[in-house]
């Protein structure tokens, strides 16, 4: 079986509005960008197109039927993913692997600026019978009880939380995606209030209107467009339950994260000691040290005392959203994965330049936020 | 053309549009219906699969077998909780709402619901329902307007 690898991105937006253009122009753009790297042209050379989306994100029943045209993509194998861009890799990478299909182009958008009723949207991701007709006043409500859960297990403090917000928002300072970047201070957090307790006001993300585009390619293919590909070591995903049963959650933990994070470290015979950048989920302060001790699989709390000792910092070893994360970068939707990918794509390319050292494998790591628990891991290697 | 882009607010516009889903039902399957007829009598059903005993009830358990319907016949706590303070689009509630997961002893999973506005949340909690009058049930969840501690 052939090994897969990337051998172009685009991007476009990574704005907290795009009036100007319409959702299907965003990715138009990236896909432009992403095929104008990779030197091919989609209508010959690209076999497979994905499109990760949701109908209500849209706005427009059926929306998978305007996924072709602006990939370049009509008349040519497309499918949607209802879910994170980091999932379409998964089925990207699987294509590939078949034999059948050389060239892959996956791709996930946000223009949640166009969204008027967003809280509604989330409040119908609710279990219709256990949850959602008590209108909960924030439907990622849930997300305060994980944090709180979290704190418990972990032994951390409000302070140790709002050390993620401190470190992340700095870090994405010379990201030019990262709109929500800032000079923050610890007091700024602890002080701006609090959105859900323990969730400070500056430790939840806010959300991005953006598109990113990735073309993937078997490794007979990839070497003859690029001299320098990024190589898809290991992916794993893994979907916990819906809001209707707490069975199987475990309360301040993300098993589902632990899980994926298992499938692709076996997958690429790495391990995190390997990693030389950890891009993870953070729309939530606390969700950056569970999601280190869940990919880490290290008993819960490990991460906060690399947090408190500065261990995740841009310029350690093994430096945790470098780009300033969701934190910095914002929420968009489906594509808060792929946003996270890109990060890691141009660090291993050399082309970020806000990288403290070299970086020769990363770990990406999606989850599709609350009220869902379904978390992608991606291991990438120069 | 699409090197031009519009270089002011003048030049774009927008399409109001509604949602895709204005109204539906939706069918609460066969354990859903005696959920909802067990709340119209005051009653919280959870399911045992096999040794366990699991709230809410699905019809079917974490080892993809068939559970059985029955009556949480134990005392209620406060698992976990949240102080809810702003909404998504990011207004300051009146007050801070909080949710908490509530449990019964000895059993997995759990409901989450309001906490009696007024009461400081605490874990450990032990809380009770508290219904609506029985004529103004409807089998819906929000047939308990909240949990009280007593």
């Amino acid at each position: 079986m052939p090994d897969v690898a990337i051998i172009g991105a685009g991007f476009y937006g990574f704005k907290p509005s795009v009036p100007e253009l319409s959702f299907r122009e965003l990715v138009f753009e990236a896909a432009r960008r992403a095929y104008a790297e990779a030197g091919i042209d989609p209508r010959k050379d690209i076999a497979g197109f994905i499109s990760c989306q949701e109908d209500f994100w849209e706005g427009i029943a059926i929306a998978d039927e305007f996924a072709p045209e602006p990939l370049g993509g009509v008349l040519r194998p497309t499918f949607t993913v209802a879910g994170d861009l980091l999932q379409g890799i998964a089925q990207a990478y699987m294509m590939i692997k078949t034999g059948l299909f050389d060239i892959v182009a996956v791709e996930s958008h946000s223009k949640q600026s166009d969204i008027k009723t967003l809280q509604e949207i989330y409040e119908l991701a609710l279990d219709p019978l256990y949850l959602r007709k008590l209108r909960p006043p924030n439907p990622l409500f849930m997300a305060g009880i994980d944090a709180q859960a979290y704190m418990m297990e972990a032994g951390a403090s409000e302070e140790d939380l709002a050390l993620v917000s401190v470190k992340n928002r700095n870090n994405g300072i010379d990201n030019p995606r990262a709109s929500y970047s800032s000079t923050i201070t610890l007091d700024d957090v602890i002080s701006s209030g609090y959105y859900m307790k323990p969730i400070k006001n500056l430790e939840a993300a806010g959300f991005t209107d953006g598109a990113v585009v990735f073309v993937l390619a078997s490794s007979e293919v990839a070497r003859k467009f690029t001299d320098d590909p990024v190589w898809v070591k290991g992916i794993g995903w893994s979907t916990e339950t819906g809001t209707g049963g707490w069975n199987h959650h475990v309360w301040g933990r993300m098993i589902s994260a632990r899980e994926a994070a298992k499938q692709a470290f076996k997958m690429s015979g790495l391990n995190l000691t390997d990693m030389d950048s950890i891009e993870i989920e953070d729309r939530f302060t606390y969700l950056e040290p569970l999601f280190l001790d869940e990919i880490g699989l290290s008993t819960i709390g490990y991460s906060v005392e690399l947090l408190r000792t500065g261990d995740l910092d841009k310029n350690a070893h093994m430096p945790v959203n470098m780009s300033g994360g969701s934190q910095s970068i914002g929420v968009l939707l489906e594509a808060t994965g792929g946003a996270r990918l890109l990060e890691a794509y141009l660090q291993l390319k050399g082309k970020a330049g806000y990288r403290h050292h070299e970086v020769e494998n990363a770990l990406v790591a999606s989850w599709r936020g609350p009220p869902t628990y379904t978390t992608s891991v991606l291991i990438l290697s120069r | 053309m699409s090197w031009w882009k519009p270089r002011s607010h003048e030049d774009v516009i927008f399409y109001p549009g509604r949602q895709e889903t204005e109204e539906y039902v939706y069918t609460p399957g066969i354990h859903g219906k005696q959920f909802a007829e067990a709340l119209i009598k005051g009653k919280i059903l959870g399911m045992k699969c096999g040794d366990k005993f699991i709230v809410p009830p699905t019809t079917f358990c974490p080892d993809f077998s068939e559970g059985e319907l029955v009556e949480v016949d134990t005392e209620w706590t406060v698992q976990y909780y949240t102080e809810v303070y702003r909404d998504l689009y990011g207004n300051q509630l009146e007050e801070p709402v909080v949710m908490i997961l509530v449990q019964p002893l000895g059993w997995e999973g759990g409901l989450i619901h309001y906490l009696k506005p007024g009461i400081k949340p605490e874990i450990g909690l032990r809380v009770r329902p508290v219904f609506k009058p029985e004529e103004e049930r409807r089998g819906t969840i929000d047939d308990i307007l909240y949990w009280e501690p007593y």
